[in-house]
């Protein structure tokens, strides 16, 4: 039984925005992505997993109960990072941490500064003067701290520069080695491609696709790039049995789709003409959402 | 039913706005209480009364300003306290709640294991409890302040003439102040108790009688079982009862019998017919007139003022000569002049000699301090605030956006505050008090003799289910977290 399972919410605010008839299921340890553009309805569910919203239709159930009905119970077992960063009034970033950590009954503090540490964050700054990034950082340590076995976060990396992304990624890695199960929304493929198992793409309040990441990178339609010598050698190549994806005659280029059990044959047709370079195209999840829109 | 951690982290992020608002409160209801003097209440009275446009706009509250009580329910609990708490309550109700759905702070006490319910319900004792509180320290430090400025409140007051008077007696306060007749028997005692007063001592003769003459009735009345004010609108009911006779005449030493005479004689007075008691004024004010014109002050002031008459020997000549309060076939045919002018002077004198006690005992009553008033003015106050914190509350949980809860939260309350204000200005606008939640809690009847209980009990309820409604809608509504 998944641990997380989402049955058919809808969640209608008009003019084709909330959630329609979403349904979904992550496994216990598994990392989820959730792409979409804005406005798509990231926010919506993931509003609706934490039990602030209640569904129009549908039902969520997280560990068995009910996520609007058993809201608080399910707390227990859930670390939230908001996608919108506003802390209650505390004076110091410090301060915040201690008083989160006292409403959820933590009295060991030690994950929380091993988190602050790993971000370099200095929590000891002023609450309200804190940089975007800082406040981000903060949040991500109040939703770490207490070592929940579920994460929910809701764009977790805005405000992050790339270096604090990557030690971002980093401790998720970590925490998917403990086992933890994560679900998080993104407007970014290539983040979701390097840290989750799964990802599902919603557009307009509907779930589009659902893909493994692991397919993607060991996707065995490879597509390759050619540029031919002369135009003579590029036209004599298109009259070859293969698959092409395009034919650019002006730059005497062509992109070709090649299964990897074609690989042998491609390689010794390519034997007889004169090309000035080859290159792999890299499949990627955008690649193929892309398809989707 | 609450989370202590969430009502700590509440109180820790708004007592301040507590503390400016209940010091601010607290020292201007004290400062109402200090700088209360009634002499100079009863004078600015006096001062009001003779300008008939003033007068009519002050209406009723005028007769509420003549005690501590009456003038602290007009001044404190009916502007400056209600105004200043209604603002404390709207900016706390909105904080509690709407300003952090608005904010989206509040994602971060929903995402703990506490529930929604708990959270909110939190959320309205800490704004119930501030409330509460706010009037308890307003209250302790009124009745301090009373204590330092008036004395009396704790352990028994005794008015400056009983001191004078038992220290010339050297007998025991208590004994003195239970037994006026001790002074009154005593020339030096009767000396020493008017100087105290600072008035006559024929005008404190008078005085002490009066109050003798209060106490019997009360002592009649509570042998009779019934209220003081009964006895003394109709006194046949002492008469006709030997035993409040007795415990009456007792309190003025006297024997039941003389007693009894003398009631004949004060209910055959009263029983004149009311034409009677008319013309009795009028030939009084025309005495006054007359003084006026003599000492060349207007007569408006005079009748405030009538000490004056008894030291101008002239003046209280050509008073009494112009009131002529006894009438003329009263004396035998043939009375000296000389004798009419003389008794007409006595007539007039003790008039003004009644009038001038009067005053006395109206200043007495005016430091006459109720704790157990005081403590339901707070109380009706603290109901008040408690049903109107109820509605700001209520918005608060219902409106997700600051604005649109301060809206109905603050303008609500608000408008029952200018409705309340206009319906006391003219009685064109009086019925706007049917409008407005602020009528509920009328000071003067607390301080009068009105009925307050059953509006302080629909307060109540109101607020509970006002509080109730807020949490149950914010239990059931969409969160935009």
């Amino acid at each position: 039984m998944p641990l997380i399972e989402i049955s058919n919410i809808t969640k209608d605010y008009k003019e084709g925005r909330g959630n329609f008839d979403v349904s979904l299921s992550i496994e216990k340890g598994e990392v989820f992505g959730f792409v979409g553009t804005n406005g798509a309805g990231k926010t919506t569910l993931i509003r609706q997993m934490m039990g602030f919203l209640k569904p129009d239709s549908g039902n969520i159930k997280i560990g068995g109960l009910d996520a609007w009905n058993d809201a608080a119970e399910i707390k227990k077992r859930i670390g939230y990072i908001p996608g919108e960063i506003a802390f209650p009034d505390a004076p110091t970033g410090t301060e915040f941490l201690r008083r989160q950590a006292e409403l959820l009954g933590l009295t060991d503090m030690s994950y929380a500064d091993y988190i602050t540490k790993k971000l370099q964050l200095d929590p000891t700054a002023n609450l309200k003067r804190m940089s975007k990034g800082m406040k981000q950082k903060t949040a991500i340590v109040a939703a770490f701290m207490a070592d929940s076995e579920i994460l929910i976060m809701d764009e977790p990396t805005t405000g992050l520069d790339p270096l604090m992304r990557a030690e971002f990624v980093d401790i998720l890695n970590d925490e998917k080695k403990k086992g933890k199960t994560m679900f998080m929304s993104s407007h970014m493929f290539e983040e979701v491609e390097d840290t989750c198992d799964k990802v599902a793409l919603i557009k307009d309040g509907k779930i589009i696709a659902v893909k493994s990441t692991l397919e993607i990178k060991h996707n065995q339609d490879k597509v390759y790039k050619l540029e031919f010598a002369s135009v003579d050698e590029y036209l004599r190549f298109t009259g070859e049995s293969f698959d092409f994806a395009e034919q650019r005659e002006a730059q005497n280029q062509v992109l070709v789709n090649i299964h990897d059990t074609e690989i042998d044959r491609f390689l010794s047709v390519l034997k007889g003409y004169k090309i000035k370079f080859i290159t792999e195209i890299k499949y990627s999840l955008e690649k193929y959402f892309k398809t989707f829109y | 039913m609450f989370s202590k951690t969430i009502f700590k982290q509440t109180l820790r992020s708004n007592w301040k706005l507590w503390v400016v608002f209940t010091a601010i409160m607290a020292a201007m209801s004290a400062l109402v209480i200090a700088v209360y003097d009634p002499k100079m209440i009863q004078g600015m009275m006096d001062m009001v009364k003779d300008m008939p446009g003033i007068a009519d706009m002050m209406g009723d509250r005028m007769d509420g300003m003549t005690s501590l009580l009456g003038m602290l329910g007009q001044s404190f609990y009916g502007m400056q306290g209600v105004i200043l708490a209604l603002i404390f309550v709207i900016m706390t109700a909105n904080t509690l709640v709407a300003s952090q759905v608005d904010r989206g702070s509040m994602a971060y006490l929903l995402s703990t294991p506490i529930k929604r319910t708990k959270v909110v319900r939190t959320q309205a004792m800490y704004l119930i409890t501030s409330v509460f509180a706010m009037f308890l320290v307003i209250t302790i430090v009124g009745l301090s302040t009373v204590q330092l400025a008036h004395h009396g409140l704790w352990g028994p007051d005794y008015s400056k003439d009983v001191k004078a008077a038992s220290d010339v007696l050297n007998l025991d306060r208590d004994a003195v102040a239970d037994d006026l007749t001790l002074i009154l028997n005593n020339e030096a005692a009767v000396k020493a108790g008017a100087e105290a007063r600072g008035i006559q001592e024929d005008v404190y003769t008078v005085y002490l009688n009066q109050k003798l003459q209060t106490k019997a009735y009360e002592a009649a009345a509570e042998v009779l079982g019934i209220d003081a004010d009964a006895v003394t609108k109709d006194l046949s009911l002492i008469k006709n009862n030997e035993r409040a006779l007795t415990a009456a005449a007792k309190v003025l030493g006297l024997e039941p019998a003389v007693y009894g005479a003398t009631l004949e004689q004060t209910i055959a007075q009263s029983s004149l017919s009311g034409n009677a008691a008319q013309e009795m004024q009028a030939k009084f004010m025309a005495g006054i007139t007359a003084a006026a014109e003599v000492l060349n002050v207007g007569a408006g002031d005079l009748a405030t003022s009538m000490g004056k008459i008894k030291d101008n020997p002239k003046a209280l000549t050509a008073a009494s000569e112009a009131a002529a309060l006894v009438p003329a076939q009263m004396f035998p045919e043939g009375t000296p002049a000389g004798v009419i002018a003389e008794q007409n002077e006595a007539a007039f004198l003790a008039v003004i000699n009644g009038q001038l006690a009067n005053d006395e005992i109206s200043l007495d009553k005016g430091v006459d301090f109720s704790v157990k008033d005081y403590l339901l003015l707070n109380l009706g106050a603290f109901l008040l605030m408690f049903a109107i914190a109820g509605i700001s509350f209520l918005f608060s949980c219902v409106f997700n956006l600051s604005k649109n809860s301060l809206m109905l939260g603050a303008g609500i309350p608000v408008a029952f505050f200018i409705f309340q204000i206009m319906s006391q200005v003219g009685s064109s606008l009086e019925n706007f008090k049917y409008l407005s939640l602020n009528t509920l809690f009328d000071p003067g009847t607390i301080t009068g003799n009105g009925t307050f209980w059953p509006q302080f009990a629909i307060l109540a309820v109101l607020g509970v289910v006002l509080y109730t409604l807020g949490i149950t809608v914010f239990k059931k509504k969409d969160l935009p977290l």
